[in-house]
């Protein structure tokens, strides 16, 4: 794709109504007296598809470098207004900064453009940030707020901008323990819960669960599902198990749904990198012993194998997608209302 | 782990919540005309596409047939170098493309060597017994029209396609027929050994993301249904103009002409699309049974007075200088072919009536552009002093289909200023700004849809049949007037004929 990338203006702000006003002017590319030329008028009328807000919260200046990198990339495919929040809860005096800018792209001919404010806040600021976010939102639009890392769960910012947004997505391939699972179970799970849970890695096992559906769409083979009695990943033994424990929460919820428990078995080795490498489901009964594995290939590929009995059935190797953060949070902003699905998988990863 | 009591399972649990289509059984596609462009360029890309996505089923094979000496392994490696040339996904993954190249055959025959058939049914039944797939069967026929009727034929007599095991399937590429009688005989002939549900009649078009779009922006969106019709609409502009020419298609092209190669099967999908009610549900026969309600409600043409004909001369195209249709390779330098036709259809009902849609498609003309226009009537009254209804230009909502796929409104708005003065502006949505992610090619689109058992976006039989009508009335009515071609140069947007067809109603075209 041919990209062409502008960085329309960028100017620091304190007063949230002097960053609404700068982001009216970016927005709809007029001058400092109001009046637009026409070419700037129409160049911004042509601009005008947002799909949501985007709320990211960092809490370090490296980490808002990556944010930003991720964000400007993920502008492409969806464009937003976007809000990072970098909250640093220092003893440095109450300081609050904002910086207002507008980029504008052209990729393949088409021009997109979007607004993003930084909002950098330290001491008390830090702590009231949805207030100041609040008013900046474009209207009507969902708000998604994407806290990279492990969330701060006992901070108030934390509460206060998941009760403002309407989709919290994490990746829980950042750290997480059971006790952050665990957590993130009961954030989805609050009586008053707004925000549907989103997570990267969630997004990560499309394939896996793609490919393991695939098995028993084939026919014959769901009767054999009914008869599943175990499953084994196998993944790096890296500490990081937050995806494997997903996957197999996801079958085993999956079965629980028709009264079926499933054993998982997680096998980390020091052999393998990171993630899951292979996943395989043993079903039994009167069909006879039946094995579906998948097994992740160098280059971004999946290989899957059935074996009846002692008949191997075709092999075929299809994609692994190795997908970029700003990929994954697309995912993410297409999905509607609570993933009831994921907040199963996790429930059932925690038992 | 034992179970206390295993349940049954009617769908497949693992399923659930995966936004991505079914897997369709493990089948055996056979490709008749599997050395052509078609296969090349088309076909074994889209399965590629299909099978690096993961969309296609474990055991899935294809057999290429055709009448051109080559080995299997040639035959496999003629389709590697096409996917690599030809796929939209770069670079080509050799493990992949080797685990859907593990289950590629070719048999070689010509398409009515009965004897041939035979060696297709024993590599049907091996591909059946080594690869798992329980007789489903596609049959592609990717061949030149005069080959459709003979292929079905010899399919029912050596019995591969009877029902028995596993389903099967037919999948016959445009041209069908070359007019009402043709297309009726095909049909004949097909429903000999196919049911109509067994039948997919392509019209790649459809297959494509931005046609589909059409349907979800009226009837996903609830603003644009209650003034979708007579009430305020003025009329439709439908155009599929093309910038070039017949390339190298002059032999094809001069069989067919505009008439028959744009008009008969994409301009008459998207009136259908523009025109039709909701359907009560997207499955294959209430799309279609509305869009046949379309065609059957047009009034039938007065050829004199409704259709415009052209050919185009050399001229100046994008800054080069063009020839003349009649200059083009492989065309009679007395050619009387069409490639340029505008309509103007009534369509009798009671969404439309008095609402005439004006159609255009040609060659060479100025821009490339397929859109479906919508040009809403005046408001009765203005109540601003000193403007007058008529200085306002009407709204007018465009469906662009390519290129810059999207939609625009044209709204009067307010000059900045003290004085009540208006002017017309344009909203301009790109779908391309809202989700700029490649979308898949119409064929793998339809091809999966094939193999899903889901006709809705391919043509049913009665839908070729009242197209191929309008078309015939058409001819019938040229057929005593001899036309003066070529009658508009290259880059114009077809001969003044065209404009007055249209001005003589009060409008103009657009300018795409």
């Amino acid at each position: 794709m041919s990209q062409d990338h502008t960085e329309l203006s960028a100017r620091t702000f304190v007063d949230v109504h002097d960053i609404q006003e700068e982001l009216d002017q970016v927005r709809w590319g007029l001058h400092q007296d109001g009046e637009g030329s026409e070419a700037a008028q129409h160049a911004a009328a042509e601009a005008r598809a947002s799909v949501c807000n985007l709320i990211a919260v960092v809490s370090n200046e490296p980490e808002l470098g990556e944010v930003i990198h991720v964000l400007d990339r993920l502008s492409v495919t969806n464009p937003s207004r976007t809000l990072i929040l970098l909250a640093q809860h220092t003893r440095e005096a109450d300081k609050l900064e904002a910086e207002v800018s507008a980029q504008e792209r052209t990729e393949s001919g088409h021009r997109v453009s979007t607004e993003r404010v930084i909002l950098h806040a330290h001491g008390e600021p830090a702590r009231h940030l949805a207030s100041l976010a609040t008013p900046l939102l474009i209207p009507d639009l969902p708000v998604i707020l994407w806290w990279p890392g492990r969330p701060q769960f006992d901070n108030p910012l934390f509460d206060d901008l998941c009760e403002l947004a309407d989709r919290l997505v994490v990746d829980t391939d950042e750290g997480f323990d059971d006790a952050d699972l665990a957590r993130l179970l009961e954030v989805a799970r609050r009586t008053k819960a707004q925000a549907s849970i989103g997570d990267l890695n969630w997004a990560r096992l499309i394939a896996w669960r793609h490919v393991a559906a695939q098995f028993f769409d084939m026919p014959g083979m769901l009767a054999r599902l009914a008869h599943i009695h175990g499953v084994s990943i196998f993944h790096g033994s890296d500490g990081q198990t937050a995806q494997a424990r997903l996957l197999g929460g996801w079958i085993r919820s999956r079965m629980a749904s028709v009264g079926i428990d499933v054993p998982l078995e997680f096998r980390p080795e020091d052999s393998l990198e990171h993630g899951v490498h292979r996943f395989l489901i043993y079903t039994g009964g009167n069909e006879g012993p039946a094995r579906f594995s998948m097994s992740r290939l160098r280059g971004g590929r999946l290989s899957t194998q059935i074996r009846l009995g002692e008949q191997e059935l075709a092999e075929r190797t299809v994609r692994l997608e190795s997908r970029a953060t700003e990929e994954l949070l697309g995912i993410e902003l297409t999905l509607p209302g609570h993933d009831q699905l994921f907040e199963e998988a996790l429930d059932a990863a925690l038992r | 782990m034992a179970q206390a009591a295993t349940p049954t399972l009617t769908q497949n649990i693992l399923r659930d919540g995966l936004i991505l289509p079914r897997t369709p059984d493990p089948a055996a596609m056979v490709i008749f005309g599997a050395s052509g462009d078609l296969t090349a360029r088309k076909l074994m890309p889209a399965l590629y596409n299909l099978a690096l996505n993961r969309y296609l089923p474990s055991g899935f094979s294809v057999i290429g047939v055709a009448d051109t000496a080559l080995s299997e392994d040639e035959f496999r490696a003629h389709m590697e170098q096409a996917v690599q040339k030809f796929s939209r996904s770069q670079p080509v993954d050799r493990a992949v493309w080797q685990s859907l190249a593990d289950g590629i055959s070719y048999v070689r025959m010509p398409f009515d060597d009965a004897a041939g058939y035979g060696r297709l049914a024993a590599e049907l039944e091996r591909v059946d017994r080594e690869r798992g797939t329980n007789g489903n069967r596609v049959f592609y026929l990717a061949t030149a029209p005069q080959f459709f009727s003979i292929i079905i034929d010899r399919l029912g007599a050596a019995g591969i396609a009877k029902a028995g095991e596993g389903w099967k399937r037919v999948v016959i590429e445009k041209p069908f027929g070359n007019d009402l009688k043709s297309a009726q005989a095909l049909n004949q002939a097909i429903h000999t050994v196919f049911t109509e549900k067994q039948i997919y009649r392509i019209d790649h078009y459809l297959g494509k993301e931005t046609v589909q779009n059409v349907l979800v922006f009226r009837f996903a969106n609830g603003i644009f249904e209650p003034i979708w019709n007579r009430r305020y609409v003025d009329h439709v502009q439908i155009t599929v103009a093309e910038d070039i020419g017949i390339e190298r298609r002059g032999k094809y092209y001069e069989t067919s002409g505009a008439l028959r190669d744009i008009f008969q099967n994409h301009l008459m999908q998207l009136v259908s699309i523009a025109a039709m009610e909701a359907p009560p549900n997207f499955d294959a026969d209430s799309v279609r049974d509305e869009k046949v309600k379309v065609l059957k409600s047009i009034h039938p043409i007065d050829v004199a007075n409704d259709v415009v004909r052209g050919q185009y001369g050399p001229g100046w195209v994008g800054g080069q200088q063009v020839p003349g249709y009649r200059q083009e390779l492989n065309v009679a330098p007395t050619s009387n072919t069409e490639t340029f036709v505008a309509v103007r259809l009534k369509i009798d009902n009671w969404r439309w009536a008095d609402t005439p849609f004006y159609l255009r498609t040609g060659k060479r003309l100025p821009s490339r552009a397929s859109e479906i226009a919508i040009q809403f009537k005046n408001p009765p009254h203005l109540p601003f002093a000193k403007t007058a209804v008529e200085e306002l230009t009407p709204n007018v909502l465009v469906m662009r289909i390519q290129p810059h796929e999207g939609a625009s409104l044209k709204i009067a708005a307010k000059i900045p200023g003290p004085v009540m003065r208006l002017r017309t502006v344009n909203m301009d949505f790109f779908y391309g700004s809202s989700f700029m992610v490649e979308s898949p090619d119409a064929y793998e689109r339809l091809v999966l849809d094939c193999m899903l058992g889901d006709a809705t976006l391919f043509a049913r039989e009665d839908e070729v049949e009242r197209a191929w009508g309008l078309v015939d009335r058409i001819e019938a009515g040229w057929a005593s007037h001899p036309p003066a071609f070529p009658n508009y140069p290259a880059g114009t947007w077809g001969p003044p004929e065209a404009d007055a067809l249209i001005e003589r109603d009060g409008r103009r075209w657009r300018r795409p």
